[in-house]
Order: structure tokens, then C-alpha cells, then sequence
């Protein structure tokens, strides 16, 4: 079997530039041959249902509606490479149109009601990463990723930030390194959302927990892996586990989903059972409000919807705590959209997808932004920097509604963090707003007496 | 006269790009191959001779114009994609050329909550639809196994069936009118006569079914108007068990003549269905051996209503022997049942698990004839698996099929694993062939090759004039009169007999 021959003119249609290949074929060859035969398997799983479920719900689908963008596009792609007939170069193109948010693996019907009791639950998110992997390997990358990446190993985060000032964030907060339990802060909290981290830090202090910063953080190095970096995920990853073991760490608490899910998917996959705790800010939040050691009193009297991180609620199943979270702070009017039915939905923020492809990456979330509206709320709160940092830029050149990190709004609701500027603008809108319907009801009412 | 295509070519792939950019020109080996199949039966060791040339993503009504243009000028075989998700290959192309893959048309153009009709760019999903329509209290009831993925304009291709029929119709009793790019490029309004929200008129022909059901041989929809009813206020479902087959037969017909009009849908699963079912832990496990038939109903409606409709349909079965299975059951599987029943991982080639496609194969019966078909289809099924490991049986169901009512012929389904990864040349011949016998089973009732899904296939199309008659030969005068070169979806329904030498 050979390659499926180029149609006459199909030339006219460039290919993707930012794909470089720059590798030998035979590399190439034996790279998808390894990959059809880790992954044909699998790859029939999906094929022989071929029903498609997990198309809808895909978020990079909604916004191009290809079919060659979504779970059974990716492994119908395998499929072929098993005969021969599609190459590591144009899977690899195609493969970066996913933002790896799982949503296609929970709605496959092979997931949904047979996938464990046959061990054959479909698995896209290791797939995207295997294929990327094996192009990386095979001298095929993206430019943008290999800038990015380079970038990442130069500053030792994704941001580009001086790695000395990497606890820049916490000059003023006297917060001790190492111990116990370890605050991972994350590169987007740690140079750009920085106010994410302060809140953290003083609600942490607050209910009497002790955290430590790492003595050098680096990247959890997550990302470099969803964009194929296996070397630089390993370089991360170990450099971080040295320096948490050095600071005596037993617990290890994230405030950032990315982070979360690299310490307790990707980290085992390469260390095993690393023998420290991992935690999520949420989790930990709620637990402590529950038993009573953080109180939130101070009403914050917003309206508020949830917008929930995939890598939270559909590749870990944490939905429960923000919720709980929310639904403690007074005054705050919670309107939610069931954790189900956010399958469908996604920031467009993660796996590599606004460094590849931007555009896409912006329709993404402004699809997410346009489910917020209807839910007429005043803020899009999540517990997520990236998907916060994505949705904020964007929200911001639509005039949309701010958008803010639950640690944020319960950091003011204890009376923690000042409160915010955007409070202020929701509460002239909410007056704005009612003084126009005042004032429509009271010209109705004329026109009713006349 | 014969047909001569050409292929694709510089200059075709230089006006796609002047249409509609690069972007939505597909080239690549995997855009076009995924393009190549549906979930029906797919040669896999023939793919790359399946592939389409390319694939083109329109977005307006103009595009699909000069995209058809183009193609009836240039003579380059043209196949409409919706969805893709039926188990008829109507979406696939049989002789290469251009696929134009709608699914970009998803717009809703127009929710009219005065007359209850909504206008859509007819590529949107149904539960999308809804999702957008329920501010509105609203909504489309369309209702395939596929609901969850197949998008209107596939179905308006498919001219397709819906689990809710019998209480709100199908998809020709839902679709008001359309605007369709017929294969010249020219543009038609086609509905029951009058303005496109006109349901029942008696002005000329009744044109508008000759685009509903297709298979994608007369044009692409761009435009459709659709029923809209009330949101249902409550929804029965009721599973009941029985001893044997001929207990749920006999049990169906007091359902299905219930005189209820809420009742929405009446389903038979046959012993070889429920065997099925007990393959994995998780499905009538808990049933006894002795539970061999199922009776599923469902009513849907105002809360009064269905509140009475609950009584009369819990009266009923037990009048008929059959055995409640419970409220927690009843409602989880009527709540999947667009998941449930076609699971790859179910699939045995012997006693092996192994990954199988689910095949449906469907027709229209009489209600006298089921137990005929059902015998029949089993021994045919059961021979060809005796011989080929690649298939496997997975039991049958019967569905009402008719709308507004729940009599009169039923949908029959056997569902027949396919091990399509180990498919070959000898094997294929053996599933076109058990597919022909299990089609002639079909016409030796009296009935229809297929109730919902369309009769394109191998091992089906060829006993189609056989079943249609003079009915056929005016099928081959239509298309050859609206489609002048054969360039709409050619290779189909055996319609290129209208362009052979005194065809047509």
C-alpha cells in the first residue's frame, strides 16, 4: 500500500506552513509504523462504531465543522495509516485540531456503556499526544510549538518571565519555601494572573493551612507534552519532583488544571506512585469552608454562571467543589449550567490549540462566551487561569461579561483582596439596567392610563 | 447514450478555490477518505478506491449554485454529505469526484413562534436545534437512533423515520418546505403549494416528496422549513417482558391499537435482541432466563393525558402477561435509547469479543408477516455466520412505522455484526449476498426493501425495481429530466440506466 495519490491541482491548496518537516523518511516510516500498531486497535474500537456521538460536543468541531476534526476523523486517520494510506505528516497536521478537553471520550458509546467492562474505553487525549510525540520524534513539528517550547526551556516557563522572579507574585506575602504542603503555582498565575496566587495564598493562610513555595519552579512541563515535547516534559518533570522532594514535600496543592492533570496523569505514567499528594485549590477550598475554617462573609452581590475546565470536570470528574465554593459566598446569585452539559463546551485554551491555530482557538471561546450570555449572569467565574486568561482576552475585545477565578471572588468575599473594579462596572450596569425599566415601566403605565 | 465523466482537475480545483477559498477545499488523504464511507458496511481493503477526488465545505446557497454549476459544466460526479451518519451509503461517493459536505450550513435563520415553523440552513443537529429552540417552549421531534449527531439535511436525504412517528410523524410529515439546488444549479422552492409555511395545500403535484428520501440523486437542500410543536409537558416509558417472542407479538398489536394519541412508539425486541443484551454485565442481567421478549412503549404529551395513557398502557400489559421492569429500567433505557443498542465491543466471531460494526438491516412488513420475516432473516443470518467468522447475530427489533398511528406495517431490524477490520474480497461477496436474501425475504412478504434508511447498497439496489415496478422506470424519467449529465450523486439506485441507450 502507498500513500493515496494527490489529486491534479491540489497544490492550489496550500498546506498548513506552519507545519516544517524537516526529518528523513525513514524515520518518518517507521514512526507511523509504530504508531498503527500501538493505536490500530484502538483505532477499529472507534471505527467499527463510526455513530459519531462524539462529534457535536467536539468544541473544535463546532467551530470548523470538518469531519477530519474529531475523534473519529483522528481515528479513522490511524485506520489508514495502518494500510499505508496517510502519512505521519498530514496526521500530524490535522491532529493539531483538538484542544485534548476529553468531551469526545466521555459521549463515545464504547465509553459510555461497554469501554471498561471490555478495558477498551476510547482514549483520544493519549492518541492526539502519541501522534504529535511521533512527529516531533520523526523531525516533523509545528513552528509555533517549537518556538514555544524552545521558549519554555529557555525561561523554564511558558511565559517568557524572568525565571528568578518566578515567585515575584509573593514578595510582599512572607511565604516560606518548602515544607509540607507545596503551592504549585502554574507560569500563566505566576507572571500574568498573578492575582490568582495572592488570593490563593491569603485564604490559605486564612483557614491556618501552611503552604510553601518550591525553592525553583519550573513549568509542570504538561503543556509540552500535549504539544508532542516528550524530552522537555521529562526535563520538567523531574527537575520538579527533585525540588519537591528536597523540600520535604508530602502534598502537593495546584490552582491550575493544566498542572493538576500533569501531576496526576502524566507524572505517574513516567514516575510511577511518586508517594506525594496531589490536591486541587477547589477541593481544598471547599473542604476547608466545610469544616468551618474559612468563612466567607462579605456578600459579593453578583450574579455569577460557571464556566467549568475541561481538564476539571471532564477529564477528573471535579465539578462539585467550585460549585460549592460559589454557593458560599453571600449575596452571590449562582446560576448554573449543569457539569453535563458543559461537556459541549470549552475556553479553547488548552493543548496547544492558541499557539497553532489562534483563530480557531478565538472562536472557541467565543462560542463559550456566547452560552454565557443567555445564562444572564454579570460574570463568567472558572478555576482555570489559561481558559480565564483566553476567555478575558476575548470577552474583552466583544465588550463581553468579565471574567473572573473563583479563588478571586471567595479572596474578597472573606474580606481578603479588595474588591475588584469590574464589581463596580456590574453594579452600574445593574442600576443602569433597572432605572431603563423603571422608567419603560412608568411610560407603559402612562400610555395604559391614556 | 452513456455517461463520461471527468475527473477533477487543475482548472476544477482552481475555481473550488475561487468559490470558497482554500480552507474549505479538502485535499488531504484523510479528508478525503474519511469522506469515503458512512456507517453502513464499507469495503476497508478496497478504501483508497472509495475516496472521493475532493471534498468542498460551502457555507451560503450561492456557494452550493456555483459549486453545482461548476461540476454539471465540467461533468465531475457530485455527492451531497450531511451527517453521515446513515446506514444507507447515500452520503458516499460511488465514482469519485466532489464531495460538498454541508455541514458548515447550520444557521437558523428564523424562529416564528406566531405560526410554530422554524427556518434553518437545514446542516443542523436536531438535539442543537432544540437546544436553540427550548427558550421558545418548542420544539422539532425528529427522533432517530442517531439524534445526538445526523443533521436535518441528512435526513431530508434519507427522507427518514423517527422512534416518536406515531405521535408526532416522520421526517416528510415534519419538513414544510425546502429550497433545494437542483443538479443543473438551479434553484427550486418546493413545498405543499403556497408560501413556504403552508403545510396542506391541493394546488398540482405533491412535488415536495420526490425530494425527501433521494439518497442525494436530485439535489442539495439549502433552506428548510420545519414543524415546530409544543414541548412535550410528560413522557411515558414502559418496558414489559414476556416468556417467548410470540407472547410480545401478540401483546404488540392491543398496544398498538391502544387509541391513544399520545402514544408515541411501540418497540419488539425478539429473544435473539435480549440474548444480545446479556452479553456484558450491565444490560437485563438482573432479568430472569425466563424474560425472552420485550414490549417497549412510550407516550408522550400534556401531563393529564399522559397520566391517562399510563394507566391504560400499564392495563394493557398486564392483560397481555407481560411483566413490568420497572420504572428505574424503563426510563434509563428509554433515556439511552440512541446509545444503547449498538456497542462495537458486543461483537463475536465465535465466542471471541472482537470489534464489530453494527449493521442494520431494516424493512417495511405487515403486521401478519413479521413472524415470516423474522424466521427467515434468522436462518439467513445464522447460515452465512456458520460460514464467515466476520459476522455475527445480534438479534431483531420491530418498530411502529407509520405516523400518527400505531398500526398498519412495522419497521423490522435485524442487526448483524460486522468484523470489518478482517473484511476481504470473499467476505464482502458473502455479506452482499446475505443481504440479497435477506432483501428478497423482505419482498416475498409483500413488504419494502427498507422503512427507513433508503435501498442504495449492493445486495439491495438490484431487487429495487422488482419492488417499485412502473414506479422505477418513472424514477429514471425524473432523474434524467432534472439531472441532464448524471453529475448528482451517480451510481445510485441503479439510476444511470436512465442514461443507457433507451433508458429513461
Amino acid at each position: 500500500m502507498t500513500r493515496i495519490p494527490d489529486v491534479e491541482g491540489s497544490d492550489l491548496v496550500p498546506r498548513d506552513p506552519d507545519v516544517l518537516s524537516i526529518g528523513d523518511r525513514a524515520a518518518a516510516e517507521a514512526a507511523t509504523r509504530k504508531l498503527a500498531e500501538g493505536y490500530e486497535d484502538r483505532a477499529w474500537g472507534c471505527m467499527s462504531s463510526r455513530h459519531k456521538f462524539c462529534r457535536e460536543p467536539c468544541p473544535v468541531y463546532q467551530v470548523t465543522r470538518n469531519e477530519q476534526h474529531t475523534s473519529y476523523g483522528f481515528h479513522a486517520t490511524v485506520a489508514a495509516m495502518s494500510q499505508g494510506l496517510v502519512d505521519l505528516e498530514d496526521a500530524y497536521e490535522q491532529y493539531a485540531y483538538c484542544t485534548q478537553c476529553g468531551a469526545c471520550e466521555l459521549r463515545c458509546p464504547n465509553t459510555l456503556f461497554t469501554g471498561d467492562f471490555y478495558r477498551n474505553r476510547t482514549q483520544l487525549v493519549q492518541l492526539v499526544k502519541a501522534v504529535r510525540a511521533a512527529g516531533v520524534e520523526a523531525g516533523i513539528e509545528r513552528a509555533s510549538w517549537k518556538r514555544w517550547n524552545d521558549d519554555t526551556v529557555a525561561f523554564r516557563n511558558e511565559l517568557q518571565g524572568d525565571p528568578a522572579q518566578v515567585a515575584g507574585w509573593a514578595d510582599d506575602l512572607d511565604l516560606p519555601r518548602g515544607g509540607e504542603t507545596i503551592l504549585f503555582c502554574d507560569c500563566m498565575a505566576a507572571y500574568r494572573q498573578t492575582k490568582v496566587p495572592r488570593a490563593v495564598s491569603l485564604l490559605l493562610r486564612e483557614a491556618g493551612v501552611e503552604v510553601g513555595l518550591m525553592n525553583d519552579q519550573w513549568c509542570c512541563g504538561g503543556p509540552a507534552l500535549e504539544m508532542g515535547y516528550t524530552d522537555i516534559f521529562e526535563q520538567f518533570a523531574r527537575h520538579n519532583l527533585e525540588d519537591w522532594r528536597q523540600a520535604g514535600a508530602k502534598r502537593v496543592v495546584t490552582l491550575d488544571p493544566h498542572d493538576y492533570i500533569a501531576f496526576v496523569e502524566d507524572y505517574p505514567r513516567l514516575f510511577g506512585d511518586y508517594g506525594i499528594e496531589v490536591l486541587h485549590i477547589t477541593d481544598l477550598l471547599a473542604e476547608l469552608i466545610e469544616q468551618g475554617k474559612l468563612r466567607l462573609e462579605r456578600p459579593i452581590p453578583v450574579s455569577v454562571t460557571y464556566h467549568d475546565p475541561c481538564r476539571l470536570n471532564k477529564r477528573r470528574g471535579i465539578w462539585e467543589s467550585p460549585r460549592k465554593l460559589l454557593r458560599a459566598i453571600p449575596g452571590l446569585e449562582f446560576r448554573d449550567v449543569d457539569h453535563v452539559t458543559q461537556w459541549s463546551m470549552c475556553s479553547g485554551a488548552g493543548g496547544g490549540l492558541p499557539v497553532a491555530l489562534p483563530e480557531v482557538a478565538e472562536k472557541v471561546a467565543r462560542n463559550r462566551l456566547d452560552l454565557a450570555r443567555p445564562v444572564g449572569a454579570d460574570v463568567l467565574a472558572s478555576a482555570c487561569v489559561w481558559a480565564e486568561d483566553h476567555l478575558e482576552r476575548v470577552a474583552a475585545a466583544d465588550g463581553a461579561m468579565p471574567v473572573v477565578d473563583i479563588t478571586v471572588l471567595a479572596a474578597m468575599s472573606a474580606g481578603l483582596l479588595e474588591a475588584e473594579p469590574w464589581l463596580a462596572e456590574v453594579a452600574r450596569n445593574r442600576e443602569a439596567a433597572q432605572s431603563t425599566a423603571g422608567a419603560l415601566g412608568a411610560s407603559r403605565g402612562e400610555e395604559e392610563r391614556q | 447514450m452513456t455517461m463520461t465523466y471527468e475527473g477533477v482537475n487543475r482548472q476544477a480545483v482552481a475555481e473550488l478555490v475561487d468559490i470558497l477559498g482554500p480552507e474549505r477545499v479538502v485535499v488531504t488523504p484523510q479528508g478525503r477518505l474519511i469522506r469515503a464511507m458512512v456507517p453502513a458496511p464499507f469495503p476497508f481493503h478496497r478504501w483508497a478506491d472509495e475516496a472521493p477526488e475532493l471534498a468542498v465545505l460551502p457555507e451560503t446557497t450561492e456557494e452550493v449554485v456555483a459549486i453545482v454549476k461548476l461540476a454539471n459544466r465540467l461533468r465531475i460526479p457530485i455527492v451531497p454529505r450531511a451527517g453521515a451518519t446513515g446506514l444507507n451509503d447515500g452520503a458516499k461517493p460511488n465514482r469519485g469526484g466532489i464531495v460538498v459536505d454541508t455541514k458548515r450550513m447550520n444557521k437558523v435563520l428564523e424562529v416564528d413562534t406566531t405560526d410554530w415553523t422554524v427556518t434553518i440552513q437545514p446542516s443542523i443537529n436536531m438535539l442543537k436545534l432544540n437546544e436553540y429552540l427550548a427558550p421558545h417552549g418548542v420544539w422539532y421531534p425528529d427522533d432517530p437512533a442517531s439524534y445526538p449527531v445526523s443533521i436535518v439535511s441528512g435526513r431530508i436525504g434519507t427522507g427518514g423515520w423517527s422512534l416518536l412517528g406515531s405521535r408526532y410523524g416522520h421526517v416528510r410529515d415534519n419538513v414544510i418546505s425546502m429550497e433545494v439546488v437542483l443538479p443543473t444549479g438551479d434553484l427550486l422552492e418546493v413545498g405543499q403549494g403556497g408560501g413556504r409555511k403552508i403545510r396542506h395545500s391541493s394546488t398540482g403535484y405533491r412535488l415536495k416528496d420526490l425530494f425527501l428520501g433521494h439518497q442525494g440523486t436530485l439535489g442539495i437542500a439549502t433552506q428548510a422549513t420545519l414543524e415546530l410543536y409544543p414541548r412535550p409537558e410528560a413522557e411515558f416509558p414502559a418496558f414489559f417482558g414476556y416468556e417467548s417472542f410470540e407472547a410480545g407479538y401478540r401483546a404488540m398489536q392491543p398496544f398498538c391499537r391502544s387509541n391513544l394519541a399520545t402514544l408515541a412508539g411501540v418497540i419488539l425486541f425478539d429473544e435473539r435482541k435480549v440474548q444480545y443484551l446479556r452479553r456484558d454485565d450491565e444490560a437485563y442481567i438482573p432479568e430472569p432466563e425466563s424474560l425472552q421478549s420485550i414490549v417497549a412503549v412510550a407516550a408522550y404529551g400534556s401531563e393529564g393525558e399522559v397520566a391517562a395513557a399510563r394507566d391504560r398502557l400499564m392495563r394493557i400489559g398486564a392483560e397481555t402477561g407481560g411483566r413490568y421492569l420497572g420504572e428505574e429500567l424503563s426510563e434509563l433505557d428509554w433515556a439511552s435509547r440512541h446509545d444503547r443498542y449498538a456497542t462495537p465491543l458486543h461483537g463475536r466471531s465465535r465466542d471471541r469479543a472482537v470489534h464489530m460494526s453494527w449493521h442494520c438491516e431494516d424493512a417495511a412488513i405487515t403486521y401478519s408477516q413479521l413472524p415470516f420475516v423474522k424466521r427467515r432473516w434468522h436462518e439467513i443470518a445464522d447460515r452465512y455466520i456458520a460460514e464467515h467468522e466476520v459476522f455475527d447475530n445480534w438479534g431483531m427489533f420491530f418498530y411502529t412505522n407509520n405516523a400518527y398511528k400505531g398500526w398498519g406495517d412495522f419497521l423490522v431490524e435485524i442487526d448483524i455484526g460486522i468484523w470489518e477490520q478482517r473484511l476481504d474480497e470473499a467476505s464482502w461477496r458473502a455479506w452482499t449476498d446475505m443481504k440479497r436474501e435477506i432483501t428478497q425475504a423482505s419482498l416475498d412478504a409483500g413488504g419494502s426493501i427498507s422503512a427507513c434508511h433508503g435501498a442504495t447498497r449492493e445486495g439491495e439496489v438490484e431487487l429495487v425495481p422488482a419492488e417499485l415496478g412502473g414506479q422505477f422506470d418513472l424514477m429514471l424519467k425524473l432523474k434524467r429530466m432534472l439531472d441532464p449529465n448524471n453529475i448528482m450523486n451517480p451510481g445510485k439506485y441503479l439510476l444511470d440506466r436512465a442514461y443507457e441507450d433507451g433508458g429513461g
